[in-house]
């Protein structure tokens, strides 16, 4: 049922995975699930070789170090590995973008994609830190913990997700 | 605990993390953008079995005591906007700040793009967390307000009768809709044969 050649799983064995992953999570390392406070880890370490004046805004300093926030960044970079031995083992490596792309916008270059995708990336993640959470920490953990402003996060989520792709996208 | 045996913690965690996403498909755009068009919801059924999991599991952790919760604090005004830009961000790059790894991992190159972006959004909030956002930030700030504090019913008693519902909507879901139609031939969420015409030009006077 598991099988690391098969192409796809169903989307609830893989879910059940994801939601076992609590397990060390909160026994191991004492928080939940998460990805998006490690683009804030990476990128102000990154900005500090720029700007050293960085460390001095709180928020930046409470993300630039410590196990928790390593531990975030290298669960972001096990998932590229996990993903990439997974798509080969299967058959499936992807490259360029997806044929997808094409269907739900009609022809265009790989430039127009590459910059939609760096807006989109920019946009998402800058709303994952206003929320203090993104898919995985609001709502798969926060969900999960039964939190009121993580409800709240994923409707919202939710509600503009499927007004923008209505509006942006050819229906596929 | 040391940072290195947190990121050999983080390292292991992940590639399993990658995995699953990579085998659910929510690697790729079109099972996101599809999922949030309501037209095939394999990226709901996975987020949901992941929450299903996630509730049975820390009722057993909370209920014996093994662990303590950590949700995040309620926050009307941040939790509203910020979920709203997030999905509009993830419509436009077809990715949520977790996924875009595994699109990355599977050999994707917009989804670098997708990274990059996301590096900058986060420096941008960065800078202007103290100054600009604070009042947006803390505005209708409740605290760590859960679900089971309003009721007055013990953590594990409504995980798992929520667990319960979430199963069930599961079960019809399915029924109604099974996932392996839904991630398309190439199991990238493209369906099999091009639109009709008729059914394009329903689309396009859409």
């Amino acid at each position: 049922m598991l099988g690391f050649t098969k192409r796809a799983w169903s989307p609830y064995a893989a879910g059940i995975v994801v939601g076992l992953l609590q397990i060390p999570a909160f026994l191991l390392i004492g928080t939940a699930l998460g990805t998006s406070s490690s683009y804030v880890t990476i990128s102000a370490n990154l900005a500090q070789f720029i700007d050293p004046s960085i460390v001095e805004i709180k928020y930046a300093a409470n993300h630039l170090g410590g196990a928790k926030n390593w531990w975030q960044v290298a669960l972001i970079a096990g998932i590229v590995l996990g993903a990439f031995v997974s798509s080969r083992l299967s058959g499936t490596p992807r490259w360029g973008h997806s044929p997808f792309w094409a269907r739900a916008m009609g022809a265009h270059t790989p430039a127009r994609r590459y910059a939609m995708a760096t807006l989109g990336g920019f946009i998402m993640v800058f709303g994952a830190r206003i929320a203090d959470g993104c898919t995985s920490g609001h709502g798969v953990s926060g969900i999960a913990q039964l939190a009121i402003g993580s409800f709240i996060a994923v409707t919202a989520m939710f509600a503009a997700g499927i007004v923008t792709a209505n509006l942006i996208y050819k229906r596929v | 605990m040391s940072v290195f045996a947190a990121i050999l913690i983080g390292l292991a965690m992940g590639a399993i993390f990658g995995m699953a996403l990579e085998k659910g498909r929510v690697c790729e755009g079109g099972v996101i953008v599809c999922q949030m068009q309501m037209s095939r919801h394999a990226m709901l059924k996975m987020f949901l079995s992941a929450v299903a999991t996630g509730l049975i599991v820390l009722a057993i952790l909370v209920g014996f005591g093994f662990a303590k919760l950590s949700p995040k604090a309620t926050l009307f005004a941040a939790d509203i906007v910020g979920g709203a830009i997030l999905g509009v961000g993830i419509v436009m790059a077809g990715a949520c700040p977790g996924t875009v790894l595994a699109q990355i991992g599977t050999g994707y190159r917009d989804a670098i793009f997708t990274f990059i972006g996301g590096l900058f959004g986060a420096l941008a909030f960065t800078y202007m967390e103290p100054n600009i956002l604070k009042p947006v930030l803390t505005t209708g700030s409740y605290g760590r307000l859960t679900l089971d504090q309003l009721l007055g019913v013990p953590f594990p008693a409504v995980a798992l009768t929520f667990a319960a519902v979430i199963i069930g909507f599961l079960v019809w879901l399915e029924k109604v809709s099974p996932w392996e139609k839904e991630i398309g031939p190439n199991a990238d969420g493209v369906p099999e044969e091009p639109a009709t015409p008729v059914a394009a030009s329903g689309a396009a006077l859409r």
